[in-house]
């Protein structure tokens, strides 16, 4: 299989170009255009088996969708479009070995020999900073596709690392993440308009973005008129 | 029983490593943790690579360990220089540590779990003092907006009333209003004349009509517009009994309720909006609120008020100020608690406070002879059938 990402930085598409019996598991809605020699299967579960109606309801809680596409080429020299649904970047991340943990909806597609699954992160994180209760965990080896709102930036964490709320797109199973204040005093915190922020700590990659996407509403959402 | 010869999954990060990262196979010797590079990270490699990737030793005397990871049980063991880290997640692998360091790791773990615990509990101890201190920022704030809502009323002339009043008035159904000179329109139209010149704002535009409806209800408009349903007339037992009703509504009318209501309602939108920056809908908020409370529920505060203050109007007008009880108690025994079929009493709260203070108030009040009302309820009820 190979890859290229295409009209970057701004409108970022991955376009993918799959030999006979290659496939690639893809979030719902992600295509834009495909050959016509690609199928596309929609379950729940992973491709090979793996998961199934479960997998699929906690999937739905981390804002992904209860179905999987899976698009397997039938003949050679087959290309398949996908995009994410916010403006942005998209990136790729080999996966070799634990685990990723992706925020809710950057998870984009990955080869089929990696596992979708979703974890819990907790009450505490989730009505403090924003994010989802519960998280992607994708896990296996291969080949990981990421979307972003804005632009990714990748991070090689050692030690400690802050990121505001709502800019993670993904980290390592190596590191930890709290939620913590952004100043010394918390009331600081909340005037500097920065509240709670999200800390890193330990070693490994994360991936941030430059924008997020609870602003975007936050700005549009009073300019709309009421229904 | 532990197996000395078992293999944990994991990884390791050291700077000879291509991305820094690479899964490997973990085990422990008595005297050492080894890793090395799993069958399956070495095939996605490039073959030139997997050649220089060698085996990662730390011996377990210089072994420090540490807790952390996206599930906060992963396990790291460092090196003396700490330029190599071996990584591992799955179970028994702190348990094989221990065992084979002899307990000092484990006491090394432990240490790190007390001091985590001990974060996350100065942690939770903050979150809760800050949850704390907003809701009562929030308590406060409530109680401030209706305090300065009922001062800014008062400034408001009644002109504003009626046009509210007015408004709200263009919605109600027309076309089940009795005639001006249907007995049931004067009947009421006389008890109001009555008590008009009693109330705490003379000059107000008392008017009322009545609309066919067998619900039990009667309400006022801000400005002293107001309806009575012919089923309440039905219901009654006496002029007084209306006329209990018609003091309360008056009230709520001169107490100005409604727009103290609807101006409580938009501050307190208003002061939502302020704190969290969001002045959308805030219009569609407030005639929203406005259409609804307007002409449903007062505040208990304002329920009692009324109450009162419909006392000493009847009082004044030489009627027994316990005729505002003596509806609702009726309707309470005869139907008990029945949603929806008495709507009058069901929106007024607490019935039994209620007789109680009406009861206290009149004790307050200088004794007079009462003149009942020289109306025929009778004749107006033949005339509704």
């Amino acid at each position: 299989m190979q890859y290229d990402l295409v009209c970057r930085p701004a409108s970022t598409a991955v376009r993918f170009a799959l030999d006979a019996g290659e496939s690639i598991t893809c979030e719902v809605g992600a295509m834009i255009a495909m050959s016509s020699g690609i199928t596309v299967e929609t379950t729940s579960k992973s491709r090979g088996g793996g998961g199934g109606i479960m997998k699929g309801i906690k999937r739905m809680f981390t804002g992904e969708n209860f179905f999987l596409n899976h698009f397997t080429s039938q003949q050679s020299q087959q290309t398949l479009l996908i995009g994410p649904t916010l403006l942005g970047d998209c990136i790729h991340h080999p996966l070799r070995s634990g685990s990723m943990v992706v925020q809710g909806s950057s998870w984009l597609a990955s080869s089929s020999s990696i596992d979708i699954d979703a974890t819990w992160r907790g009450f505490t994180s989730a009505i403090f900073s924003g994010e989802s209760m519960f998280w992607v965990k994708c896990s296996g080896t291969g080949d990981l596709f990421l979307s972003s709102y804005g632009a990714i930036y990748p991070i090689q964490v050692d030690g400690e690392y802050t990121v505001d709320t709502g800019h993670i797109v993904a980290f390592e199973d190596t590191l930890q993440f709290k939620i913590g204040k952004a100043g010394k005093s918390l009331i600081g915190s909340f005037l500097g308009g920065e509240g709670l922020v999200c800390k890193f700590q330990g070693q490994g990659k994360l991936y941030c973005q430059s924008h997020n996407p609870p602003s975007l509403g936050k700005l549009l959402g009073p300019k709309l008129k009421p229904r | 029983m532990l197996d000395p010869n078992q293999q944990f999954r994991g990884g390791v990060f050291h700077s000879s490593i291509p991305d820094g990262r690479i899964g490997a196979d973990i085990r422990i010797t008595p005297s050492e943790i080894i890793a090395e590079p799993s069958a399956e990270a070495l095939t996605v490699m490039d073959p030139s690579q997997v050649a220089r990737m060698p085996r990662w030793v730390i011996p377990l005397s210089e072994c420090q360990v540490d807790l952390g990871g996206a599930s906060g049980r992963m396990v790291f063991c460092r090196n003396k220089e700490r330029d190599l880290t071996i990584f591992c997640e799955e179970r028994g692998f702190a348990a094989m540590l221990g065992d084979r360091s002899g307990g000092m790791l484990s006491e090394q773990l432990h240490v790190v779990k007390k001091r985590q615990a001990g974060e996350n509990h100065r942690f939770r101890f903050w979150l809760t003092v800050g949850v704390v201190a907003t809701l009562l920022f929030g308590v406060i704030g409530y109680y401030s907006v209706l305090a300065a809502a009922r001062l800014a009323i008062a400034a408001v002339p009644i002109s504003m009333d009626e046009k509210i009043g007015s408004m709200a008035m263009q919605t109600i159904e027309k076309e089940q209003k009795l005639a001006a000179d249907h007995p049931a329109t004067k009947f009421v139209t006389e008890i109001v004349d009555r008590l008009k010149p009693h109330a705490a704002i003379p000059e107000m535009n008392f008017k009322v009509i009545v609309i066919e409806s067998s619900e039990v209800n009667a309400f006022a408009l801000p400005g002293g517009q107001m309806v009575v349903y012919t089923g309440l007339l039905k219901k009654a037992e006496s002029g007084e009994q209306v006329a209990g009703v018609l003091a309360h509504e008056m009230s709520h009318a001169t107490l100005r309720h409604g727009l103290q209501r609807v101006s409580q309602s938009l501050g307190i939108v208003a002061a939502i909006q302020f704190l969290i920056g969001d002045a959308g809908g805030l219009l569609a908020l407030g005639s929203q609120a406005a259409q609804t409370s307007i002409l449903t529920s007062y505040s208990r505060q304002s329920e009692t008020e009324a109450d009162l203050e419909g006392a000493r109007m009847l009082h004044e007008a030489g009627l027994d100020p316990e005729s505002i009880s003596a509806f609702f108690d009726k309707l309470k025994k005869e139907d008990g608690d029945i949603p929806g079929v008495l709507v009058w009493v069901s929106s007024h709260p607490l019935h039994e406070q209620r007789i109680e203070s009406i009861a206290k108030f009149k004790s307050t009040l200088a004794k007079k002879e009462y003149t009942p009302l020289d109306l025929d309820l009778a004749t107006v009820k033949e005339s509704l059938k």
